[in-house]
């Protein structure tokens, strides 16, 4: 500690005790009658010496922390309370400041500041590198969701082309058939990712698509529609398998539950029961015989896609028409 | 407007899409006027031919220039511009001034329901009730054919 004399010009050391010696590496003769910036060096910081200065003028307490010089020029961290002692006129007289060399305490602060600093700036440099890493899949993904459905739609213009040019009803028909089926692949592209969520599928909407798609292109007026279709979400997977398998039903529908212009109204609905949920469509037709119900090709989709789903299919007799019901197990269920 | 059919200029570069395009405008009661394959050549077409309709696909050949293609078709030619693109998300919010947008793959059926809808639109200024399933119009064209009050089909 030491206490300088305020009455003095320049505020000059007046004690000095061997502690403040021993800290600062200086002799008593050395510093007693200067004022202590002998202390200050280069890196001390000017600012708050300032605020030190400016406590002492104004005769109040203060406590800094500042870098202090030795006589050797060896730094170190001193943390300083400085305090008037006022005389009975109640002016100034003297100052009595403490030191306390806090260098280890400062070093250690620093050093926890650096590794902060460091383990701040790895996070940071990860954290570009992740983000950069985001955008390449993401922009891949849209890449190849993009070219998907370019490419869904060369191959629907290339069956739509050849289909203008045969005349053969029977390929006609086998051209019509692929078309309807690409198109519910498709159909199931579009709506793939316009949802952010890229793994799960709305069932229910796809199927408003595809009916609207495939009745109205039917041409099919007299034929209502309608539907009850709670939303069901499936693994996005299963979508172009499901997607082809109620295409192939609805079709086959149209073909031939309705013949010779008989009217009449098709059914879709989709409703969840416990760890399943179900598909119907039902028409109000001529109903099933060997030469209308699901055949040939046809049938052999809906049979190996309901295997691949483990799906179960049955198709009965609605009286007038036909029900056919699949039940598809939900995710994760057995 | 009469009741003369519409013209449609095609903006894309793969030719059998628009080779099959071509055929489906005459069967949805358009008339197609040309085509093209590069912005450029698209706006040359759009102001030597001044088409009623410009059917527009993001990526053309000369790279992903088709937004473009549609705000300077847009402004300087007067036309309607329809983007036709499996890039439905990327495509600037104002649309670029187009009028909206049929997402790929479209099928057959979705388009002609979506140029006979438009082709009333733009025939009346007057949208005869809210755009068919595969078609999305600009919050612009919403305003202008009077659908802002009306609600989205489902």
């Amino acid at each position: 500690m030491i206490i300088t004399d305020a009455d003095q010009p320049d505020n000059p050391i007046l004690f000095a005790n061997d502690a403040f010696l021993r800290l600062t590496g200086y002799g008593r003769e050395e510093v007693i009658g200067r004022n202590c910036r002998f202390l200050q060096g280069g890196d001390t910081d000017a600012a708050e010496v300032a605020r030190i200065r400016a406590a002492i003028e104004a005769g109040q307490d203060v406590a800094a922390e500042v870098l202090n010089y030795r006589k050797d020029g060896s730094t170190f961290w001193n943390a300083l309370c400085v305090s008037p002692v006022r005389g009975k006129d109640g002016g100034v007289s003297y100052f009595f400041a403490s030191q306390l060399d806090v260098s280890d305490k400062k070093k250690a602060e620093q050093t926890l500041a650096d590794s902060r600093h460091d383990l701040e700036q790895l996070v940071a440099e990860r954290t570009v590198e992740l983000t950069q890493a985001l955008e390449q899949k993401t922009a891949l993904l849209h890449e190849v969701d993009h070219r998907v459905k370019n490419n869904l739609q060369l191959i629907s213009s290339l069956l739509l082309l050849q289909n203008r040019r045969v005349s053969d009803p029977a390929v006609k028909a086998a051209l019509r058939g692929m078309l309807d089926r690409v198109g519910a692949i498709a159909t199931v592209h579009r709506r793939l990712f316009q949802s952010d969520d890229v793994a799960r599928f709305d069932v229910s909407a796809f199927v408003r698509d595809l009916v609207a798609d495939v009745i109205g292109a039917s041409g099919r007026d007299d034929i209502a529609f309608s539907l009850d279709l709670e939303r069901v979400d499936v693994a996005a997977s299963k979508a172009a398998p499901l997607a082809l398998v109620i295409n192939e039903l609805l079709s086959n529908t149209l073909r031939h539950a309705f013949p010779g212009g008989r009217s009449g109204r098709i059914f879709v609905g989709i409703n969840r029961i416990d760890d399943a949920f179900r598909i119907e469509i039902t028409d109000d037709g001529v109903g099933v015989d060997s030469s209308t119900g699901l055949s040939g090709f046809g049938l052999t989709i809906v049979q190996l896609l309901c295997q691949q789903l483990k799906a179960r299919f049955e198709s009965t007799d609605a009286s007038p028409g036909t029900r056919v019901v699949i039940d598809l197990p939900v995710d994760g269920a057995p | 407007m009469n009741d003369q059919p519409l013209g449609v200029l095609i903006i894309e570069d793969e030719v059998l899409l628009a080779t099959e395009l071509e055929f489906l405008l005459e069967e949805a009661g358009c008339c197609s006027v040309g085509h093209a394959m590069s912005s450029h050549e698209a706006v040359t077409l759009a102001r030597d031919l001044k088409p009623d309709l410009a059917l527009i696909d993001v990526h053309l050949c000369d790279g992903p220039t088709g937004v473009d293609v549609a705000r300077r078709i847009h402004d300087d030619c007067g036309a309607v511009a329809l983007f036709m693109t499996a890039n439905v998300k990327r495509l600037p919010e104002d649309f670029a001034g187009a009028c909206g947008v049929i997402g790929k793959p479209y099928s057959s059926h979705g388009v002609k329901i979506a140029l006979g809808y438009l082709s009333v639109c733009m025939r009346q200024g007057q949208a005869p009730g809210p755009p068919p399933i595969a078609l999305t119009l600009s919050p612009q064209y919403l305003a202008l054919w009077g659908l802002l009050d009306m609600p989205r089909a489902g």
